[in-house]
């Protein structure tokens, strides 16, 4: 019931329904994609070279002959693969880290924060490069494409863990004194029990709205890794790799700039304006609850 | 209530919609400028041109556009745009020209002994530096003793290994004896390096040259004017009464500017930029072939590269005519796996031509292989590829079509001081390198070829191959070294370790106010001292 009004309250928005409508297309694309692109996205169809967009080639052709809809399509699954794994991590590491630190307070959470401080005082693209600048180094330039995506994947975690920590550490500390908590911790439960049972509740609206939120940022931030050739290798269809791909190329070939640049752009706002409802539609519930207390 | 409550989403959504703008527009900026720009620069080059009245003598400044110079010293300039400027400030003792032909410069005429061991050469009359003093026999002997130093420290030194004495056998006569025939002396001491400085300059990179133009200011990381040498000993050169090269940062920007007419001249650009300049009006757009090249080569001395099945395999799997025409768009030629380019006229045999595209062939072959020593017919190589021209674009056609023949490669895109650097390209098995185009085919035998070569790549090894290189770098019979070289073609074309598949055009664009243009393989060596304005 309450799941349901929250789902009620989040489709009555019509920003939101749309970005919910956005996300759920993306996620499809993602599972189903691969196995609806018209073309081999990795193919050069030699016969139609740098076609502008048609019937048949719905996003044209890019420089080297390849379907563009198929190569948008194709990389929905390596975005989300990547985004929403990364996205996972790190909302599991940060919620694990937030409320311990959060609730036991003291020196430990003066450590870990000042060491996120650190972390977070370099801007998120910055301390990417650097990561995975430090991870090239040790393995090589030769790593294989998992390994990249490997590399990638570990990167969003450490830059977005941080970010979490901190949200769920402040609701922690804002909950740590309240008579539930003093009342579970003087019937000698133990930390484990009271974090999960009594914290985490009180944080999972934030937290639902910040894993949305940052679901969206790690899509821009391993196409902005793609677009800086640091990411992805070609010719994988990468988002931010065809933006870089078709700059090079684009006084010849615009559609193959456009098609995924501008689906960047969608899926980015997408997933926001379903952070955006989702936080509403959380507090707009939690007012009603006060209301009827 | 609601109000306040959605207030700091609706921030971060628009947040992001703005970074996503940004990205956007930052990403089409370019292609966006040139069609509102013409407006502005149009109303200013009608107002330079009358400025300058049709009196005697040369008149128009034509104004290029080239990635910024560093060095200024002939001696240690390389990229195209330091030996463009250092083209026009000093003169070469003797110029190759746009056939590739060796062409007098300083030196209006030479002999050549019998035994090809001494050069004479007969300077020009009436030469004086940019400072007033008149130039000599021992300028030349200065110039090419401080380019031939081994304590020297420049890269010339080892060129100029085979000189055993420069003498100034006459105030305008030099002549040069070398310790063993070298068929290919003049085109040596064409080198870019090798521009006549004044003898004891106490800095060779200010500019005191014998050119045919003058410099007036340079301000590095922007630009370098130039002014007719009004003393300059060719007649009727300069065409123009000014130079300027103004530095730019990547190419897109150069043709943007080139269509906003802030610049009259651009050299090397993409494939994609040249073509839309070429329905650009006022610009005439040339291309021509070149001998330069993007080799792909296996690593020739380890498995999987040491059973030459292997390598005829790829060879077999490769359709270099669809490369060319996928990643060149057609411009320069098809390659037949040999350095020997088109433009080297009775050295390359258009004839000899590597095996057509079999891919069942070649899958047959890699399975026999495989089944034989125990190795993947999958290859399973990391294709390792410098980031710059069309070389990423002909590492994922590659990958396609070998795909076809059951070879699975792994592209990796490297940044040229990653692919370069440490001679890491020496040591992998798989890699695309280019390379330039040189005036004769000899420097790549010798440097990337030849078993003792300093850059064999393919660490390749072949006895009959070695002695056709030295045959081809020593005979002073012509007919002796076209059937070298063709045999060198033959071989490369059925065995050879690497495979070329096309060879590159050269692009220019240049301004319709202009006449007389003529563009050099080599972009850095075109010489547009012979430039005028159109009347």
């Amino acid at each position: 019931m309450r799941q349901h009004s929250i789902v009620r309250r989040l489709l009555a928005d019509p920003a939101s329904a749309l970005g919910a409508a956005i996300v759920a297309l993306f996620v499809l694309a993602a599972v189903f994609g691969p196995a609806l692109t018209p073309f081999d996205p990795n193919q050069s169809i030699y016969e139609s070279v740098r076609v502008p967009p048609s019937a048949q080639h719905w996003f044209g052709t890019d420089h080297l002959a390849r379907d563009v809809f198929s190569r948008v399509l194709a990389g929905a699954r390596s975005a989300l693969l990547l985004a929403g794994g990364g996205t996972l991590v790190a909302v599991l590491f940060g919620t694990a880290i937030g409320l311990v630190s959060g609730f036991r307070g003291g020196w430990l959470d003066e450590v870990l924060m000042r060491f996120f401080d650190a972390l977070l005082s370099l801007p998120a693209l910055l301390l990417a490069l650097l990561l995975l600048g430090t991870l090239r180094a040790a393995y090589g330039e030769s790593v294989s494409a998992i390994g990249r995506g490997l590399g990638v994947f570990l990167v969003l975690a450490v830059v977005y863990t941080p970010i979490v920590a901190r949200v769920v550490r402040s609701v922690a500390l804002g909950v740590r004194g309240r008579a539930w908590v003093e009342a579970a911790r003087l019937q000698g439960e133990r930390l484990p029990r009271i974090l999960l049972r009594e914290i985490l509740p009180a944080a999972l609206p934030a937290l639902a709205v910040e894993a949305a939120l940052r679901f969206s940022y790690a899509i821009f931030l391993i196409s902005s890794l793609g677009f800086l050739g640091v990411g992805v290798q070609p010719p994988n269809p990468d988002w931010g790799l065809m933006v870089n791909e078709g700059r090079r190329n684009l006084s010849q070939v615009p559609w193959a700039m456009w098609a995924p640049a501008v689906t960047i752009a969608v899926v980015v706002v997408g997933a926001n304006l379903l952070a955006d409802g989702l936080k509403r539609a959380l507090m707009e519930r939690d007012l009603q609850r006060e209301k009827d207390a | 209530m609601k109000r306040s409550v959605s207030t700091p989403g609706r921030a971060g959504t628009l947040f992001a919609l703005l970074a996503v703008l940004t990205l956007l527009l930052v990403a089409c900026a370019p292609a966006a400028a040139p069609t509102d720009t013409p407006a502005e620069p149009a109303a200013e080059t009608p107002a330079e041109s009358p400025a300058e009245p049709a009196a005697s003598g040369p008149s128009g400044t034509l104004r290029v556009a080239f990635q910024p110079i560093v060095a200024t010293d002939p001696g240690l300039i390389s990229s195209d745009s330091e030996v463009f400027v250092a083209n026009h400030v000093f003169d070469y003792l003797v110029d190759v020209d746009p056939q590739s032909n060796i062409a007098p410069r300083l030196a209006t005429d030479w002999t050549i002994s019998e035994d090809g061991l001494t050069y004479t050469f007969t300077l020009a009359e009436g030469v004086t530096f940019h400072d007033g003093s008149p130039f000599s026999a021992a300028d030349v002997v200065y110039t090419f003793d401080r380019l031939r130093d081994p304590d020297g420290g420049l890269a010339t030194a080892s060129l100029y290994g085979d000189i055993a004495s420069i003498e100034a056998t006459g105030d305008l006569e030099v002549t040069f004896t070398l310790t063993a025939a070298n068929p290919f002396f003049l085109y040596d001491l064409s080198d870019n390096h090798a521009l006549i400085i004044k003898a004891g300059a106490a800095d060779p990179g200010d500019f005191n040259g014998t050119g045919p133009f003058k410099v007036v200011s340079y301000t590095p990381e922007d630009r370098i004017v130039l002014e007719a040498n009004p003393a300059y000993f060719q007649a009727g050169k300069p065409g123009l009464a000014g130079l300027e090269v103004i530095f730019f940062a990547d190419d897109q920007a150069m043709v943007d500017a080139l269509r906003g007419g802030q610049v009259d001249l651009v050299l090397r650009m993409s494939t994609a930029l040249f073509e839309s300049l070429k329905t650009e009006a006022g610009i005439t757009t040339l291309d021509i072939p070149t001998n330069g090249f993007d080799l792909v080569r296996l690593r020739a001395d380890r498995a999987p590269g040491n059973d030459p099945r292997v390598i005829q395999a790829l060879k077999l799997a490769t359709d270099r005519t669809a490369i060319w025409q996928l990643v060149q768009q057609g411009y320069g030629a098809v390659g037949n796996d040999s350095p020997v380019g088109p433009l080297y006229g009775p050295y390359h045999d258009p004839a000899i031509v590597p095996v057509v595209r079999d891919v069942n062939a070649a899958r047959a072959l890699l399975e026999e292989w495989a089944a034989e020593t125990g190795g993947d017919p999958a290859l399973n190589l990391v294709l390792h590829v410098p980031d710059s021209g069309g070389r990423p674009d002909l590492a994922a056609v590659l990958q396609q079509q070998w795909a076809e023949a059951g070879i699975v490669v792994e592209i990796s895109v490297e940044p040229e001081s990653v692919y370069y650097g440490d001679n890491g390209w020496l040591e992998v098995d798989l890699g695309i390198t280019g390379w330039g185009s040189r005036p004769y085919p000899q420097f790549y035998f010798t440097q990337m070829l030849a078993s003792d070569g300093e850059w064999n790549e393919a660490h390749w090894s072949d006895a009959e191959v070695d002695a056709l290189i030295a045959t081809a770098g020593s005979t002073l019979n012509e007919a002796e070294r076209v059937d070298a070289y063709r045999q060198l073609q033959s071989i490369l074309a059925s065995r050879g370790p690497v495979i070329i598949p096309y060879y590159f055009a050269q692009f220019g664009a240049i301004s319709e106010a202009f006449l007389g243009f003529e563009m050099k393989a080599f972009a850095g060596r075109t010489d547009v001292s012979g430039v005028t304005l159109a009347p």
